[in-house]
């Protein structure tokens, strides 16, 4: 109805917001990118200032320069800036090129509009008077405790004083039901067992809250809920969308994380080896694994690795890892700042750049036309170590045998063979598509099918002949070509293969015999997609000499180390390819990790222009940011590509904002929302922290209690305010939103919590200690179906084919970092969690797991197990009249269970 | 990450239009009829998507330069050249359209002989000549056609449209891609991004995949159904009265109340025996080539029908090289053209016949064109992202008409450019939609469809 109300303000017409934001997205980018080089204070001390004029504030421009004032506000026709745009007088800007028609049109519109401008010329945009000193600014200090004579937990003296002041008071404990579902679910994301019901209904006393909350905390199903919320943070995928591409180590960071939630690695510790685990020297074999692992954080975004242009590739992979380490760990828009300064947090691009410098000195992409993710060899056991150092020996060995072999000819084969003789797809010369003038010959007695073909040695670079393929899998295939050689013919003829993964060139030598076979020269293997690309080129630009062609062959991997000509197997080359694909097959394989290449000489970075890295500005040496730094901070050797001193930097105890963001988390995790609502967003635009005391407590128990998340967690559950009953919507006019924490908040089961909860019901969960969950040679995500039945964690975490129910119930988005998930109740949600064959199949197991109980029993667990309650008197009856509406009792239970699972409370947290 | 469920916090969130026009399924908020910026002229999208890329020098944009010319070796300015490794005025062979051109309808467009039907419905069509885009591959490009940025995260334009007009069915989801390609972006070419999850488009079976898989999930129940939906009203019964007034609770009860409704509504939507055999004829459903998009054509018409919001339908595969990228054998063009020739002219027909082609936009294109010249000198054509064609129809375009051009060759746009950008731009101000408006907030910063960029093409409105 009225959806646009909230923008009615600022609907056009030329109100002063709207004009300001005008300036911002048409006129200061454009200014930034095309003036200020030569016209601003900065080009001023480094004395390029042109014509005296100053375009980088507002005083600058109306005093204007060497001709006068640039700008009469709200008279474009009098502006000497307007008329030199036309390039039509004396002064003719930009030098360089005239600006486009819709450029000079924008800055006419907003000289017109009076040349709104909010640069006063005091001090640069980003450091504003406004934003100068963001909340966060200074290092948390301890806060006094509102009342220290009170034994009061001093969180509950926190919210308690907030409570006061505004004459509320803490809500009534809950019940010992709604607790122990509330701390099982959040505690380990499972359903309460009947120990804890039962404890905590027989004894609600601090001493034995607190010894449940113990044993809970170290269950391995603690750290794998907690990793879980990390992995929404840390936007922990197994594949990229594009094309599907699998990440078939990423697991390897799944259980990393895992295990350092069980042994409570210092939150310090955990931040830094994931920025710079790799270049941690020292430690035992699993330690520096462990630290690599770890650094897989950076190499998880989910970045369009076909980018063409591989400089902007690099710029937007960096991108995303500082979005990750901005958002993730500090709660700063970083990004933001990659074209311009921040608009409203103090992050110069300055600042940006000499933070993408560092990560720029750690390679994580090797290009091709699409570009790969670096792979690192782990570190081995030494015997370990011994006996694959051993094998890959063997294969140099074999290898270098091979290619020498293959440089001498080998066996050959003479004479006419039919394209059926052969394995593999044949493409005979008579089937390619011809472009100029092809000569058919059979002329060397030695060729495939009717013969061959060549290219006259004329019209150079007019010709080519495309072979195309029609093949019958997707998969891995070698490519080879049959030519007819002879000392007339060319040396260097470029013929490309085009693959599932683009195309490659390779040059081809006609004047020597072929190497395999005596017939084919191998192009490589290379991926094709069923009715995707499958076909060679063969060109004759740039040849000297006579071209030929006389098949080509797709030969699936598979079957490569057959020889192409049956005649021939028995020859010693054949052979040894077959021994090397065995012993590759075979050998020990060193487990390898994404990982990270350290440059060797580290180079900073310019500031880019509007982020265009085709138009670099000054340099930008590695560092931080500068609005977060602190006396004595880590700084960057010029030896360092700076990594580890980031790394430092971030999980210093010291940083203001890494305690902060973290305490924030967790209290997010535990209460619904955070101290700062805005998770991942600590600045201007973000929200200010309801209670700041507050969570600098929290940050400093954090920080100076050695880090330990285990022990804040604990802290909080222990909480009067955690335990308190939760409050109906507008439970109170006075504090409607619970920014005063005086009710636990209802909240909804996230999806791995129904998804886990709804197995152990089941009674079909299947225990998983981590390890891959997929086969490892899927090449891709496209169409996985999840079949998995262990906790959801462990499921194959693919950005195209994620599980069904995690899809439905709102799981973070893995393509960015997620502190906070968005929920809806929508109907698909409703829709799968009745009709859904998945829940169906489950609800049958759970039927029959109830009937192994007693008749009488039966109602009671499985209200127990799914409501953590007793059933009432109603949905007693409510049972009874459907059990007797049928002589099959298992399908009445099983409709029993989708009928609950589906209710709404079933899927909250009171 | 347990989640709050409070209703008037989730009104308060984000920015006011964005979580007021949320409403696609809040109760109430079934109709944004009212609270678009400017009146709007379509009610609704058809975005027919022909993944891979068509030459459009072999379509609709006819250059008699390329016949005098063909075989001639020239310079051009490549994209991949470029992008890869900065060259410029690489030799290229001239490459005719094996498909010849003539003048059709009372416009008198020339088009070719590819798509015979379609071409005769010129007079309904307003051609944008001179198209531009991002990405030289199809990942980036697939995902700037649907996103407007090649790299980041960004929410589909289908997604911004519902999330900025809401539905007008609320028994049925506002935004539904019918076989969506699972390469080249996947998923994130119907996702919400940041906007919240609902949003999100509903995608059903996947291109190159049977056109029966495309179906909603989990519509159908099994026989126990009823009793099941009988037995949780009970429940629910009594766990409203022990959950007096609360709100949430209220939420999720009414999700199946319209669960219940979709599941009424929805399968006669999606049942296309509805159809007569003379309908079904002449979108080409059970024979041949043009069975696939016929029927899936065919269902877009009943959800257009039906008042969903944003309906995408995608002619591709989720390989690399999805169904309309000839880089070799060009004349393969030719059996994707049959395939959706038939299907889309007449579901233009269709429309018109039902008055839908007034409020409705048609969408017809690709992510980038091809080059004029043969790719390596070989049998097909290469990417081209500086200057290809797409059509629009229906509501609020001129119809008959063509707005840009490309050069003498067909490769860059020179007049008339119109970038994706002002592309996304102009389909939601025929919306009623003000671009540089529809904003949501996320991370600090306020985004839009069209990042800072975008400029309705007035030429073309009617």
């Amino acid at each position: 109805m009225a959806g646009f109300i909230c923008l009615i303000s600022l609907s056009l017409g030329s109100t002063p917001a709207n004009d300001l934001a005008f300036f911002e997205t048409r006129i200061r980018p454009l200014l930034v990118e095309k003036c200020i080089k030569c016209h601003s204070e900065e080009a001023r001390t480094q004395g390029k200032l042109r014509g005296g004029l100053l375009l980088d504030s507002r005083p600058g421009w109306a005093k204007g320069g060497d001709s006068g004032p640039a700008i009469i506000a709200g008279k474009p026709d009098a502006s000497t800036l307007i008329n030199s745009l036309t390039h039509t007088g004396e002064i003719k800007m930009p030098p360089t090129g005239k600006l486009s028609d819709q450029q000079i049109a924008d800055l006419k519109e907003w000289v017109r509009r009076g040349a709104p401008d909010p640069r006063d010329g005091q001090k640069p945009a980003s450091q504003n008077r406004e934003i100068a000193k963001p909340w966060w600014s200074t290092p948390p200090k301890a806060p006094r405790i509102p009342d220290s004579t009170t034994t009061q937990a001093p969180i509950d003296q926190f919210v308690r004083a907030r409570l006061q002041s505004r004459g509320l008071k803490h809500a009534p404990p809950a019940s010992a039901e709604v607790l122990a579902r509330r701390l099982a679910f959040d505690l380990t994301g499972l359903p309460p067992d009947a120990a804890l019901l039962a404890s905590l209904r027989a004894d609600m006393s601090a001493e034995n809250i607190a010894r449940e909350v113990d044993r809970l905390l170290a269950s391995r199903a603690y750290a794998e809920r907690w990793a879980r919320h990390w992995f929404d943070v840390a936007r922990y995928a197994e594949s990229l969308t594009l094309r599907g591409f699998i990440f078939k180590d990423a697991w390897r960071y799944r259980d990393a994380v895992i295990a350092a939630f069980a042994s409570d690695m210092p939150f310090d510790q955990f931040v830094a080896e994931q920025i710079a685990g790799d270049l941690i020297p020292g430690g035992t074999e699993s330690e520096r694994e462990r630290r690599t692992v770890l650094a897989t954080f950076l190499l998880l975004g989910n970045t369009n690795l076909e980018e063409q242009d591989k400089k902007t590739l690099e710029m937007d992979y960096i991108d995303e890892q500082l979005d990750v380490i901005g958002k993730g760990l500090l709660a700063q828009t970083l990004t933001c700042a990659r074209c311009h300064d921040h608009k409203f947090d103090p992050i110069p691009a300055r600042d940006y750049h000499a933070l993408a410098g560092i990560l720029k000195n750690a390679q994580s992409l090797e290009h091709a036309n699409v570009s790969k993710w670096v792979e690192v060899p782990l570190p081995l056991p030494p015997e370990q170590e011994k006996a694959v150092a051993l094998a890959e020996a063997h294969v140099k060995q074999l290898k270098s045998r091979i290619a020498a072999l293959k440089k001498t000819g080998g066996p050959k084969s003479t004479g006419i063979v039919k394209p059926s003789e052969l394995s593999g797809i044949v493409v005979d010369d008579t089937q390619a598509k011809q472009v100029g003038m092809w000569m058919a010959s059979v002329h060397s007695g030695s060729y495939i099918g009717a013969g061959y073909l060549h290219d006259l040695n004329a019209e150079k670079g007019k010709k080519t002949l495309t072979f195309q393929a029609e093949l019958p899998n997707s998969g891995e295939y070698e490519v080879r070509l049959a030519y007819s050689h002879g000392s007339s013919r060319a040396t260097a003829v470029p013929v490309t293969v085009f693959s599932a993964d683009g195309e490659q060139t390779i040059s081809v030598n006609m004047s020597t015999p072929a190497t395999i076979d005596g017939r084919f020269v191998s192009l490589g293997k290379h991926r094709f997609e069923k009715s995707g690309q499958s076909f060679v080129i063969v060109s004759t630009e740039q040849t000297t000499g006579h071209v030929t062609a006389d098949a080509v062959v797709f030969l699936p991997v598979s079957t490569t180390t057959k020889s192409t000509n049956l005649a021939v197997e028995s020859g010693s080359l054949g052979r040894l390819e077959e021994e090397l694909k065995r012993l590759e097959e075979t050998m020990p394989k060193r487990p390898m990790a994404m990982g990270i290449l350290e440059s060797a000489k580290p180079t900073d970075l310019p500031v880019y222009i509007r982020g265009n890295v085709r138009n670099p500005g000054p340099l930008a040496p590695r560092g931080f940011l500068t609005a977060a730094a602190w006396n004595g901070q880590p700084t960057v050797a010029a030896n360092s590509g700076g990594r580890r001193e980031l790394a430092a930097w971030i999980s210093s105890s010291s940083h203001p904002l890494t305690s902060r963001v973290m305490a924030n988390r967790i209290w997010s995790w535990l209460m619904g929302e955070g101290i700062v609502r805005s998770v991942d967003n600590f600045g201007v635009m973000g929200e200010k922290p309801d209670d700041p005391a507050l969570l600098d407590y929290l940050a400093m128990r954090l920080s100076s209690g050695g880090w330990s998340v285990k022990k804040l967690v604990r802290e909080l559950v222990l909480s009067q305010t955690y335990q308190q009953a939760s409050g109906e919507d507008g439970w109170s006019e006075t504090d409607p939103d619970n920014r005063l924490y005086g009710r636990a908040r209802v909240r909804r089961l996230d999806a791995e919590c129904l998804h886990d909860a709804i197995l152990s019901i089941a009674g079909t969960l299947e225990p998983c200690q981590g390890g891959p969950t997929f086969a490892i040679t899927l090449a891709s995500d496209q169409g996985y179906q999840q079949k998995g039945r262990t906790r959801a964690v462990y499921l194959p975490a693919f950005r195209n084919s994620p599980h069904e129910l995690l899809q439905a119930f709102d799981q973070a988005d893995s393509s960015s970092v997620t502190g906070h998930r968005d929920s809806g109740t929508v109907v698909q949600q409703a829709l799968f969690l009745t009709n859904n064959a998945w829940v169906r199949d489950q609800a049958e197991k759970a039927s029959t797991r109830l009937l192994k109980s007693p008749l009488g029993e039966r109602a009671d667990i499985l209200w127990m197990i799914s409501l953590g309650r007793q059933p009432t008197d109603r949905e007693r009856a409510i049972v009874a009249s459907e059990l007797a509406s049928s002589a099959n009792e298992q399908s009445v239970w099983a409709r029993i269970c989708r009928a609950l699972w589906s209710s709404a409370e079933f899927r909250r947290l009171d | 990450m347990n989640q709050p469920m409070n209703r008037r916090e989730i009104l308060q969130s984000g920015c006011g239009f964005g979580a007021l026009a949320m409403g696609g399924l809040l109760p109430g908020m079934t109709s944004a009829a009212a609270s678009t910026h400017h009146t709007p002229r379509a009610k609704r999208v058809l975005f027919l998507f022909m993944q891979g890329g068509i030459g459009q020098i072999d379509s609709f944009d006819h250059k008699p330069r390329l016949d005098t010319d063909d075989g001639k070796m020239m310079p051009f300015d490549d994209s991949r050249q470029v992008a890869n490794t900065g060259t410029r005025g690489s030799s290229q062979r001239i490459f005719r359209s094996p498909w010849k051109f003539s003048p059709k309808g009372q416009c008198g467009r020339m088009t070719s002989e590819l798509f015979p039907n379609i071409s005769q419905r010129v007079d309904n069509l307003c051609f944008l000549h001179g198209m531009h885009t991002e990405g030289v591959a199809h990942g980036p490009a697939t995902l700037f056609l649907h996103c407007g940025s090649s790299t980041f995260v960004r929410p589909s334009m289908g997604s911004w449209v519902i999330y900025g007009l809401g539905t007008e069915n609320e028994n049925l989801p506002g935004f539904i891609t019918i076989a969506p390609t699972a390469g080249n972006g996947g998923a994130r070419n119907y996702g919400p991004a940041f906007l919240p999850p609902r949003f999100q488009g509903t995608p059903l079976g996947r291109a190159g995949g049977p056109s029966k898989e495309a179906t909603f999930r989990d519509l159908q129940s099994d026989s126990d159904g009823e009793r099941v939906a009988n037995l949780l009203n009970q429940l629910h019964e009594e766990q409203r009265s022990r959950h007096p007034g609360d709100a949430a609770l209220d939420a999720v009860i009414r999700s199946y109340e319209t669960a219940a409704r979709m599941q009424l509504t929805a399968p006669g939507v999606i049942d296309l025996s509805r159809e007569s055999a003379k309908t079904l004829a002449q979108y080409g459903v059970g024979s041949g080539p043009t069975d696939s998009f016929g029927q899936q054509c065919l269902l877009a018409r009943r959800f257009l029908e039906s008042g969903v919001r944003f309906v995408q339908v995608t002619y591709g595969d989720g390989s690399a090289n999805p169904a309309w990228d000839q880089h070799s054998n060009l004349t393969k063009h030719a059996d994707h053209a049959r395939a959706v020739d038939q299907p889309v002219a007449a579901l233009l027909a269709d429309l018109k016949q039902r008055g839908l082609l007034e409020d409705t936009l048609v969408w017809f294109g690709s992510e980038f064109g091809r080059t004029p010249y043969a790719e390596r000198n070989g049998t097909g054509r290469d990417h081209n992202p500086t200057g290809f064609t797409v059509w629009l129809a229906g509501a609020g375009v001129k119809p008959g008409f063509a707005h840009g051009a490309t050069d003498e060759f067909g490769h860059h746009a020179v007049e008339g450019r119109v970038h994706m950008h002002d592309l996304h731009a102009t389909i939601l101000h025929l919306l009623g939609v003000n671009h540089e408006k529809l904003t949501f907030r996320h991370a600090g910063r306020d985004f839009r469809l069209t990042d800072v960029h975008g400029h309705v093409v007035r030429e073309i409105l009617a």
